[in-house]
């Protein structure tokens, strides 16, 4: 990996794709980079469908070796949906495929002459961009059919579907899996749109003819991911909870402890979570057929994924997620676990962030145009948006969108952003991260390894109150610095515990470049990238008072605990203190 | 079979013998919660080894304790009531997984909603605890909960026997209610339990 591919979208006669070095931006990927490259080459104040935006796609450090859980991939732009920074990342094939290639990134830039719908095809002998208007408002799933039968089966794709060529605010971007399904997404923040306003419908990949990355050190390097693999699998959660049940496996318990987010936020428990557990889809999966667990790239050993069949024995779709299962069912007061994946599927097919969705089709509900629990009409609203009708527009622009089109007091978004399935009353330091994140109302975003593994900012008394603010603003740094290495955030439990599986990581990033990598360097890292994307975003018209929950979060009480979000703003402001 | 728990005969008893891999289909029921007549008045770590005859592995295992909705972080001071709900789980992915874990790193992240004991002991008695079983603590301890025998809502056990499939009553090798072998047709139909709030369900595998 030595270079960027950018692809002009404005050239005089068609998309031009310049290879160029590096150059500064070496040592950097995944989120690292297309942050760094966003901070750098996008004027904050630009419009995101603009000429001036950047769509950055960059997979991560270790993407393309030997080296397991490797394979995630970073999309960032400034965001239609956030008006500040994005970096949205997906797991799928494309980063391995893309890494091997040799590409550090693939940057789409400039505006597009005309109307004309482009598909690129990259392989090891070069890029070839190609006009193909047949592919207008292809939903995925048909586009990567068409993509297999013109570049054949070993091929990955990075597409749009309909709602991303539409520019609409929850447009995701689909990587396809092991299977040659467009089933893992880039969803949030709506950077379907920004590859649709740059008028590139597909990049097809293939890799045939391209050796795996090798490490500078291959024997220290094959010895530090052994060491990893093995901290991974002896984990109970990642080497046991999340290959048995997947992230669904949350649903029972959040809902037992009044977290779960019930008909639009409005309570902590749906009478239903049973019958959407994980333990319940795992259940349904393995009797139909389909797979309870499965990785959504090679080289993931935890496996956390899965093939959700219908009735029939018949595929139809990826195991769905606890964010989407939740999105689409207990906060739309959905219990129907096939509907639940048939919308999955419409998702994925329209090219949808499942949770941006979900949350649109509750607030919707709110709003009285279906009933809560009314699995069918849910169905109908993610056909508007597939369709693009008046209707779907707004839908698919999203909750805040939806809100304001149609008077909805209760909109859970911050930055313009829907909030995943934990409720921030009941989980009072998810709120914190979710009111501060450059990114919008992210649950991923303050996730990874714990403060008392990297130290960062020094140690915190966990228990008092007030370390939420220290504990967000650690797990937001170490966040972004694991987003930089292009590992799946899921390594953070067992990193999280197991120091030496965390020694481990630092051991394969050291070896595979011939550098010396602390837990020091690691943090400097992750602040580094939050830095830029705060220093974006402030330059974008942000202010503190963007870093807030709804208010109704304060004043509503959420049952069953009746309680409300206590973080006061002045906490709040002191996140990003270092 | 014995029932290794006292439920008294106040209500039907249940028991399927099925194939092992039927067992798992019974897990249902355990998310939604069963109850156990039991003795209370004891703190969460009596309970669990007392009670549910849980060893040191298992406790171990068991890292998130939710007792009447409340993540507990200390099972020495958190009490067992009559008519207490308690949800076991083993670790959980995620933040919110690693906050709900007791004692962990994040607790404070849901201070709001954590277990506080109101008062310092209570006097043991006899009494119902409902009994929530989730994830991989389903096949260990949830199966000898099972196998022991645990108090079900008859709503519960309707839905549950109109939503078995063929292959599931194939893999019934005996259904005794009551100890005398009751025919699938009437256990179908919903007759039996009309008038019954509650019934005793057991299943071990053949
Ligand atoms: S753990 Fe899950 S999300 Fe992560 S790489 Fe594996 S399958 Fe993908």
């Amino acid at each position: 990996m030595d270079k960027i591919l950018r692809i002009d979208v404005g050239a005089e006669s068609g998309p031009k794709a310049t290879k160029v070095p590096v150059g500064e931006y070496a040592g950097l990927g995944g989120r690292a980079l297309t942050s760094a490259i966003i901070s750098k080459e996008v004027p904050p104040l630009c419009h995101p469908l603009g000429g001036e935006n950047k769509l950055v796609i960059a997979p991560g450090l270790l993407s393309g070796s030997a080296g397991s859980m490797s394979g995630r991939i970073s999309v960032g732009c400034k965001s239609p949906l956030t008006g500040g920074i994005k970096e949205s990342n997906s797991g799928g094939q494309p980063s391995q495929v893309l890494a091997r290639l040799g590409y550090n990134a693939i940057v789409l830039e400039g505006k597009p002459k005309s109307n004309d719908l482009y598909k690129v095809f990259i392989n090891k002998d070069g890029v070839k961009i190609t006009v193909d208007n047949s592919l207008k408002m292809l939903p995925n799933y048909d586009l990567v059919a068409k993509m297999k039968s013109e570049y054949g089966d070993k091929i990955s794709c990075i597409s749009i579907g309909p709602a991303g060529e539409m520019k609409m605010g929850a447009a995701s971007i689909a990587f396809t899996d092991m299977e040659l399904r467009p089933t893992r997404h880039a969803g949030r923040g709506g950077v379907g749109a920004v590859m649709g306003s740059k008028n590139i419908k597909v990049i097809v990949l293939d890799d045939t003819g391209m050796q795996i990355r090798a490490p500078k050190d291959p024997q220290k390097f094959q010895d530090a991911n052994k060491r990893f693999v093995n901290g991974l699998k002896s984990h109970p959660v990642t080497g046991q909870g999340l290959p048995a049940y997947g992230t669904n496996v949350l649903t029972n318990i959040l809902n037992e402890v009044g977290g779960y987010p019930t008909y639009n936020f409005k309570q902590g428990r749906f009478d239903g979570a049973s019958k959407i557990s994980g333990e319940t889809q795992a259940e349904t999966e393995t009797k139909r057929g389909g797979l309870a667990t499965h990785g959504c790239h090679r080289g993931c050993v935890i496996q956390c994924s899965g093939v959700y069949h219908d009735k029939d024995g018949h595929y139809l779709t990826k195991q769905p997620e606890y964010e989407t299962v939740w999105a689409h069912g207990g906060n739309c007061g959905i219990s129907d676990l096939d509907k639940i994946a048939m919308l999955d599927f419409l998702d994925d097919n329209y090219g949808i962030d499942t949770i941006e969705m979900g949350a649109t089709i509750a607030v919707a509900m709110e709003a009285g145009l279906a009933k809560f629990g009314d699995a069918d009409a849910a169905i109908q609203l993610v056909h508007e948006v597939g369709k693009g009708s008046h209707l779907g527009r707004i839908l698919g622009n999203g909750a805040a969108m939806t809100g304001r089109a149609f008077g909805v007091e209760r909109v859970p978004v911050v930055k313009g952003q829907a909030m995943p399935a934990y409720d921030p009353r009941a989980v009072q330091g998810i709120g914190v991260t979710y009111a501060t994140s450059p990114m919008g109302a992210d649950h991923t975003a303050g996730y990874a390894v714990a403060q008392n593994v990297l130290k960062v900012g020094g140690d915190v008394n966990a228990l008092k109150p007030e370390g939420q603010v220290e504990i967000s603003r650690n797990l937001q740094i170490a966040t972004a610095a694991i987003d930089s290495t292009g590992m799946c955030l899921f390594i953070a439990f067992a990193v999280l515990d197991q120091p030496d599986t965390f020694q481990a990581l630092l051991d394969m990033l050291s070896a595979f470049y011939g550098i010396s990598m602390t837990g020091d360097g690691v943090t400097d890292l992750g602040k580094k990238v939050l830095k830029m994307e705060r220093d974006f975003n402030k330059a974008a018209g942000f202010t503190p008072q963007h870093d807030r929950l709804p208010s109704y979060f304060k004043t509503e009480k959420f049952a069953p605990h009746n309680v409300t979000f206590g973080v006061t703003d002045e906490d709040l402001d002191k996140v990003f203190n270092w | 079979m014995r029932l290794s728990r006292d439920h008294g005969a106040l209500y039907p008893h249940l028991a399927f013998t099925v194939d092992e891999t039927l067992v798992s289909c019974f897990y249902a029921l355990l998310q939604q919660g069963v109850m156990v007549r039991c003795r209370t008045g004891c703190s969460v770590a009596a309970f669990l080894k007392d009670e549910l005859k849980a060893g040191e592995e298992t406790i171990e295992k068991i890292q998130s304790i939710i007792l009447d909705g409340k993540p507990v972080d200390d099972l020495e001071a958190a009490w067992i009531k009559d008519g207490s709900t308690l949800a076991l789980s083993a670790a959980m992915p995620g933040l919110v997984g690693a906050t709900l874990r007791r004692g962990g790193a994040y607790s404070s992240f849901r201070s709001a909603i954590t277990y506080h004991e109101t008062k310092e002991a209570y006097e043991p008695e006899d009494g119902v605890v409902k009994i929530k079983i989730f994830n991989l603590l389903m096949s260990g301890l949830g199966r000898d909960l099972l196998k022991g025998g645990v108090m079900v809502p008859a709503g519960a056990i309707r839905n549950f026997l109109e939503e078995r499939s063929y292959d599931f009553w194939q893999g019934c090798r005996q259904i005794l209610l009551d100890s005398a072998p009751i025919a699938l047709g009437a256990l179908r139909d919903p007759a039996w339990l009309s008038g019954k709030d509650q019934i005793i369900l057991s299943v071990i595998a053949a």
